[in-house]
């Protein structure tokens, strides 16, 4: 191609100065206004096929998690408020602020793809063979309105035991369910909170293990 | 490099013959285009013969000024280009209507935020009984303690001074007639347990059978299983917040009126 534009110009220019480059510098016109077209065309399309869908896993997975992290500020803030261990004042306090902050990653994530933070499907809908795991509308180790209505009146050795004991159940429910996104996704930021949920929980749970034995035992 | 070759040959025989005006400078310029072709030569060594007969050819037939190769290229950009943006254009009208379009696009949803109803979108902390203009309010001073919304099923009715801050706080407030039908109750009941922000309650000297409502905007309806409900919750909840971020939890978690002393959060 470059061989045959060349001495299109360069003939040109001699044989009738002004009329062949003018139809040069529109095709120059043209190739820019194209160019600019692609560029603004691509810009903005291109974040929405790659961002992921209202049906998604991420989505339904970031939705979801949301709800189930809700729970646990719940609980906590019902330990922090009334435990008198400061051990579990902190861990509640830690737990709580942990997952409320997490809580506004996988809300903005949702902002962000242009996806409503609630949808039509059923919970864990997102999950191959989820079907069961809800029950009464609850997510996988979430606690029943009877046992937060048990939580809400315990007070002393009672209170940090039921606490710890429902936080237990709640984040092996919620590892699971991070762990279902890890082999579902492979968008970064959605795999990057659900490992760090993993890992998180996972040592959360050896440390409540060590205070539900510290605290049983005396 | 080799297929361009056969088809300049004859339509450089065309050129020749409609503008004899071009060979005159193609014959300057072909000396100079030589000097650059070294580079090509190598490329196809074995048809340097070729090249040396083409010289003066190749350019008279540009001086023509048909070089459909670059137009149909061309074309094919600007269809392209044209689609991508035609697309862009689509998704974008289609998708990006916000959610208060949505909810309002819900036959029968009354748009209180248009209203700029003073009564409605006051949000003072006040203690004890508050008066609301509409029945069940959607808006307007209400108590400093919200009312738990992690898709609590209150069976008495609650006090509208802690659900009002529930709605503030992007809650979707589910109310239905006492003596509903249980199988009604039910019906709504599943659209509320286990969902953080949302929270139902059953309530006095409704109009329709159920109510549902966030902040600035209601739906009334006399069948619980009308799917508008399922509608106005997607679209509703969360959405319409007064504060992002703002918990459902840490609410006053008993019913009847609110109380004198406001009860302490989490109690």
């Amino acid at each position: 191609m470059s061989v045959s534009t060349d001495p299109s110009s360069t003939v040109a220019a001699p044989a009738s100065p002004g009329g062949d480059r003018r139809v040069g510098a529109w095709w120059l016109v043209a190739a820019l206004v194209l160019g600019l077209a692609l560029g603004v065309g691509g810009g903005l399309l291109i974040p929405r096929f790659t961002t992921p869908g209202d049906d998604s896993a991420e989505a339904g997975f970031l939705r979801d998690m949301s709800t189930h992290h809700a729970q646990a500020v719940e609980m906590s803030m019902i330990a922090h408020a009334d435990s008198t261990d400061s051990r579990i004042v902190t861990l509640a306090g830690d737990i709580a602020l942990t997952q409320h902050g997490q809580i506004g990653y996988m809300q903005a994530w949702l902002r962000d793809w242009g996806l409503s933070p609630t949808s039509s499907q059923e919970p864990m809908a997102w999950m191959p063979d989820s079907a069961g795991s809800v029950v009464n509308g609850l997510m996988p180790g979430m606690a029943t309105p009877d046992q937060l209505t048990k939580l809400r009146a315990a007070t002393g050795k009672d209170l940090n035991v039921q606490y710890l004991t429902l936080m237990r159940q709640h984040h092996l429910g919620g590892i699971h369910m991070a762990q279902e996104i890890l082999k579902l996704s492979d968008h970064k930021d959605v795999t990057w909170l659900a490992q760090t949920m993993v890992t998180g929980q996972q040592s959360e749970i050896n440390l409540i293990d060590q205070l539900l034995k510290s605290i049983q035992g005396t | 490099m080799s297929t361009p070759g056969p088809e300049r040959v004859p339509s450089t025989v065309k050129v020749g013959k409609t503008s004899g005006q071009g060979k005159p400078p193609a014959g300057g310029s072909s000396s100079r285009s030589g000097a650059s072709r070294p580079g090509a030569k190598k490329a196809a060594p074995g048809k340097g013969g070729k090249g040396k007969g083409r010289k003066p050819v190749t350019p008279v037939k540009v001086a023509g000024g048909r070089n459909w190769g670059p137009i149909a290229v061309a074309g094919v950009v600007v269809l392209i280009a044209v689609g991508i943006i035609g697309y862009g254009v689509f998704a974008a009208v289609k998708g990006g209507g916000s959610w208060e379009d949505r909810l309002n696009a819900i036959d029968g949803v009354v748009d209180y935020r248009a209203q700029k109803n003073a009564a409605i979108d006051a949000r003072d902390h006040k203690d004890g009984t508050l008066q609301y203009v509409t029945s069940p309010p959607v808006g307007g001073a209400h108590n400093g303690v919200w009312q738990n919304c992690m898709g609590d099923v209150y069976t008495e009715p609650i006090a509208n001074e802690h659900a009002v801050h529930s709605l503030e706080h992007g809650a979707v407030w589910v109310t239905y007639k006492p003596g509903l039908a249980a199988g009604q109750i039910d019906e709504l009941k599943k659209k509320v347990e286990g969902q953080d922000y949302m929270f139902m309650s059953p309530y006095a000297g409704l109009d329709k059978n159920v109510s549902v409502q966030v902040w600035g905007y209601q739906l009334k309806t006399d069948d619980a299983s009308d799917s508008r409900i399922d509608e106005f919750i997607k679209n509703a909840r969360l959405n319409a917040s007064m504060e992002p971020g703002a918990a459902c939890s840490s609410g006053n978690t008993t019913t009847g009126p609110v109380t004198a002393s406001a009860p302490g959060a989490g109690s």
